[in-house]
């Protein structure tokens, strides 16, 4: 299939894949040089590369100053994998049931999941914070209560999508596979369990990453419910630090680069599913 | 998917722990608030108050505020939940619909114009007169006269540190066109003529984005147009929902012409309409526009962003027009303490919240917060160690002979979007003064 | 076969109580309130309605009426466009190009995920700087190449006309390249993940049979797609109706002159800014009816496989 020869189509692909790479690189090199740059030099020179005098701890020195860094970073992560492994357990669920079954009300069904992608959390975020007090688990003061508080409706918040998401990869499986398991004596859960998740492994993988980034990432949601220091996540924490936009961009972009590490770390690590060849193994078996 | 649930539980708590592990070494010594709630109840006569306030993110006052916090802690032993935040739009919206919701905090630290009408007719705050009736000497360092007056005729907040507006000028643009530092009779034409000879040497006249704050120049043209007198009263409309031709919507009309007839002449940046306020400020602070208008809260922005050349700014009367002395400014209280109802009446937390806002309002405690603002205090604020730029505002605010409040903290936050939303088109000429007065007077 | 298998209804309800049941509590009833809202007269977050507005339908009247809201319409159907088009097309090219390759596609799926993991604050501040007014990175380029004019006063000052990227004639390239190209890394990675999911022994089969690269993307890989694009496009469709962070960091309320709305920095606005809650609500009614109604149109038109 492969051939070694440098062709000039294959010397044409690399050359368009280097030019998105460059794109979607400098950014965060960006980024990451100006977190070191001394205060105020931002706006003046931002493209060069931060040495000699321009050189600067302080961005992450005033960042970590704010005490309960570690803390931070334990509510952040609670928060994002829990949300992620319900997220991924439903919407896996009900994409398969979605799927595979013709039943009434299938096509509403449908549509309702597709609409929920779209309300917009500005809208839905009074009454949910109004039911929450109701129910006792929102405004308590109570760390565990308010991270439960915020846990909840961010897995409503990433159960559309990711059903669509998952919805338009199992129908992708050929259904042959069921067929023959089915024909082995299997029921419908265990075709779920044995022959769904482990073919569709990387599309739980890819849906996994984008519940873990928007949950992690939600400011909106999180600025409700986690008002008292001990309960911030990290990303709350230092919006917090540099809240006072246009200020002080140093520090901003230190905290960018301090958020930026857990998700790139879970990307890296779940990137490992999204591998060719796992899948042709499950047709095989 | 077992594997990818188990990965991610493994790295849920290895992160935790490493964070843990890397979070608490350095933090430890400097931080009283890190406790844990859950861990241990305190003592039986501690309480532990929850406070919300504005002094969060990089507010001016957050560090001083967190030093009276730890004051009060101990000398009481009572522990704070300090849920401060910065102040924005939806930082109100959260504030109120606490309050509404019932898990409201036991101390508010918020507006004491409209913003904090709801709260009060809902009765979730305890006015300073109920409060005097069993604390007789509450808020009794304060001027009864500049006690916050709500709708009811009562008193509910003990007003903190004010604020005020006035005009920042750059010194060395003015220099290197040759123009002379306004004094306090400085006149609008003679305003106009320093802007044209600023403006043929190359550089920006008045610092201001239109697009994002274009209420501190309505404030002084509103100003310039009537008098202290007559400032905070508002147009109003007919049955037929047409604005009523009186002397205060022809001088609203006639406030937003001197806008439009300062952008025509080109005095604002050219981007003005594009510009964000953090772009405008840094070009005054750079040396490439020469005036602007803002508050008190300036001071700190110049002290911390441009610390090396405060030398540089000094802050000038607005030029007066018609019977307005320059020396007219505007200014006052904007954000008190509230103290709950529900701290109010739990017997464990109402003595603890008075002694709470007592100590962060006394004498000495203000006089950390305020450098160059007004206060309700009896024996005024003594500030020590002023820099150069809260000097020159010290200086300035010697000589103003009179002070009022920004009417835009008198209208509805629907009808103030609304005004300062249309103040672009009405300087491009999509819609007359006039047409952008009664729409905003609808919503009000 | 199929119908044997999936015959029994009851097990059912084990896979869709679930999601279902969170999907009620947390946004179908929030929704429902919102739409409540709309009837509603209500001067700000966190306080009570103040009665029906009058008559009841004014809100939905004020839909039609509003040519800011027109304008934020029309910006965002253009924004969907342009998203269906480059944001998937750019995705699908890259993810063929990067399936063929054996050296080097880890890094480059590495890579491409970056833009999505930045916070749109910084990515907005960032793009804010490249496009600033007065030397930003974009004008320092064209001044140096000499694109934009200058000329040296009598005191020394330098006058360029630098090229504002935020006017009425550049707005909706400088909003829309932003977040167009941040997104294209999302696609990316679902088309990615179709492809792994397509069982290798067809594509060798393929091979065997001695199809070309070319020929075995349009008989094979495309079509295999199909469900993949189909679910790309509705998500292209609802996250341009939705897209909020990057063009409010960018742009603000309507920038320039109220030209540069978006249905969801419009809705913001109303409701956090303008605190015209009722209105904002009905602007989410509409968000959700245009998407529902797009979406549904773009399924019509790629009808996916669903039967087999």
């Amino acid at each position: 299939m492969y051939t070694k020869k440098i062709t000039p189509a294959k010397v044409f692909t690399y050359i368009v894949l280097c030019l998105w790479a460059a794109t979607t690189v400098y950014p965060f090199l960006w980024v990451v040089l100006n977190s070191f740059r001394q205060k105020g030099l931002i706006l003046t020179d931002s493209f060069s590369l931060p040495l000699g005098a321009a050189f600067t701890w302080d961005n992450y020195k005033v960042a970590m100053e704010r005490s309960d860094f570690g803390n931070a970073y334990l509510n952040a992560i609670l928060i994002s994998g829990t949300v992620t492994v319900f997220v991924v357990i439903f919407a896996g669920l009900a994409a398969y049931g979605l799927c595979r079954y013709r039943f009434r009300g299938r096509g509403f069904l449908k549509s309702m999941v597709t609409a929920g992608m779209m309300f917009p959390v500005f809208s839905t975020i009074i009454p949910v914070f109004r039911m929450q007090v109701v129910m006792g688990i929102a405004g308590t003061g109570n760390r565990f209560l308010s991270l439960l508080a915020t846990i909840l409706p961010q897995i409503a918040g990433n159960l559309c999508f990711a059903i669509i998401i998952l919805m338009g990869f199992i129908q992708s499986v050929p259904i042959e596979l069921e067929e023959s398991a089915y024909l082995d004596g299997c029921n419908v859960f265990q075709i779920f369990f044995r022959i769904i998740v482990p073919t569709a492994k990387s599309s739980f993988a890819t849906v996994s990453i984008f519940a873990f980034l928007w949950s992690y990432n939600d400011l909106f949601t999180q600025s409700f419910f986690l008002r008292y220091p001990n309960e911030r996540g990290i990303t709350g924490l230092l919006n917090e630090i540099s809240s006072q936009a246009g200020v002080n961009y140093g520090l901003m972009a230190a905290s960018v680069v301090l958020v930026v590490i857990p998700v790139l770390i879970v990307y890296v690590c779940l990137q490992k599913h999204i591998i060719k060849g796992l899948t042709a193994g499950a047709v095989k078996g | 998917m077992k594997k990818i649930i188990a990965l991610l539980l493994a790295l849920t708590l290895c992160l935790g722990l490493a964070a843990c592990a890397a979070g608490t070494a350095p933090t430890e010594p400097q931080d009283p608030g890190n406790t844990n709630p859950t861990a241990t109840e305190p003592a039986a006569q501690s309480v532990t108050l929850s406070v919300v306030t504005s002094y969060g993110g990089d507010d001016g006052n957050r560090k001083n505020f967190e030093a009276a916090v730890a004051a009060y802690e101990a000398s009481t032993g009572n522990k704070v939940n300090d849920g401060s935040a910065t102040s924005n739009e939806e930082w109100k919206a959260k504030v109120l619909t606490d309050f509404e919701v019932g898990s409201e905090p036991d101390v508010l630290f918020f507006f004491i114009n409209a913003d904090a009408e709801p709260i009060i007719s809902a009765n979730k705050v305890v006015s300073i007169e109920e409060i005097r009736e069993v604390y007789p000497d509450y808020a009794s360092n304060m001027k009864e006269s500049m006690l916050p007056v709500a709708a009811d005729g009562k008193h509910y907040a003990v007003p903190s540190s004010g604020f005020w507006e006035n005009m920042f000028v750059n010194k060395t643009v003015l220099e290197a066109c040759g123009v002379a530092i306004p004094g306090p009779d400085y006149t609008w034409d003679q305003f106009l003529a320093d802007c044209q000879t600023i403006k043929d040497n190359g550089y920006t006249p008045i610092a201001c984005s239109l697009f994002e704050v274009p209420h501190y120049w309505f404030e002084f043209t509103l100003l310039n147009n009537g008098s202290l007198a007559n400032h905070l009263e508002l147009p109003t409309l007919d049955e037929d929902g047409n604005l009523v031709d009186d002397a205060v919507s022809q001088k609203w009309i006639a406030a937003l012409e001197d806008i439009k007839s300062l952008y025509e002449a080109g005095f604002f940046p050219e981007n003005t309409l594009t510009a964000t306020d953090a772009e405008t400020v840094s070009m005054f602070g750079e040396g490439e526009a020469a005036f602007l208008i803002d508050g008190s809260w300036k001071c700190g922005y110049f002290s911390e962003n441009h610390a090396d050349n405060l030398e540089d700014y000094t802050i000038c009367c607005v030029p007066g027009k018609g019977d307005r002395p320059a020396t007219d400014a505007i200014g006052g209280i904007s954000m008190g303490y509230f103290i709950s109802r529900k701290a109010w009446e739990d017997p464990a937390k109402q003595a603890a919240a008075v002694e709470f806002v007592k100590q962060l309002t006394s004498d000495e405690v203000m006089s950390t917060f305020v450098t160059t603002e007004v206060t309700a205090l009896k024996n005024g604020a003594a500030p020590a160690d002023l820099n150069a730029i809260q000097q020159a505002a010290a200086d300035c605010n010697a000589n103003v002979t009179g002070v009022v409040g920004a009417v835009q903290d008198t209208i509805s936050a629907e009808a103030k979007g609304d005004l300062f939303g249309n103040v672009q088109k009405v300087v491009t000429g999509q819609m007359t003064a006039a047409e952008a007065v009664a729409s905003a007077m609808k919503l009000n | 076969m199929s119908s044997m298998i999936y015959k029994k209804k009851s097990p059912l309800l084990f896979f869709l109580v679930p999601a279902f049941l969170f999907l009620v509590v947390y946004l179908y009833y929030p929704f429902l309130q919102n739409i409540i809202n709309t009837f509603l007269d209500i001067g700000g977050l966190g306080r009570a309605a103040e009665g029906v507005n009058d008559p009841w339908y004014a809100n939905y009247r004020n839909l039609f009426q509003d040519p800011d809201l027109g304008t934020a319409i029309k910006n965002t159907v253009l924004l969907t466009i342009f998203t269906v088009v480059f944001q998937v097309g750019i995705a699908l090219i890259l993810a063929l190009l990067v399936d063929s390759i054996r050296v080097g596609g880890k890094v480059f799926r590495t890579v491409y995920f970056f833009p999505i993991v930045i916070s749109a604050t910084a990515l907005g501040l960032m793009f804010n700087l490249m496009f600033l007014y007065k030397g930003g990175m974009v004008n320092q380029l064209l001044l140096n190449m000499g694109v934009l004019e200058s000329e040296v006063m009598g005191n020394g000052r330098q006058i360029v006309q630098w090229l504002d990227w935020k006017d009425e004639n550049h707005f909706l390239f400088t909003m829309f390249l932003p977040v167009i190209w941040q997104y294209v890394g999302f696609y990316f990675v679902i088309i990615i993940t179709g492809l792994n999911n397509i069982p290798g022994d067809l594509l060798e089969a393929a091979a065997l049979d001695g199809a070309s690269g070319l020929k075995k993307v349009r008989y094979i890989t495309l079509p295999m797609l199909r469900n993949v694009l189909c679910t790309c496009l509705v998500l292209a469709i609802t996250g341009a109706l939705k897209v909020f962070d990057l063009p409010w960091v960018m742009f603000g309320a309507g920038m320039p002159q109220n030209q540069g709305w978006l249905t969801g920095t419009y809705m913001y606005d109303q409701t956090f800014n303008k605190m015209n809650v009722d209105y904002g609500s009905t602007i989410a009614v509409l968000i959700v009816v245009l998407g529902v109604v797009l979406s549904n149109v773009a399924n019509r038109l790629f009808k996916p496989t669903e039967d087999y």
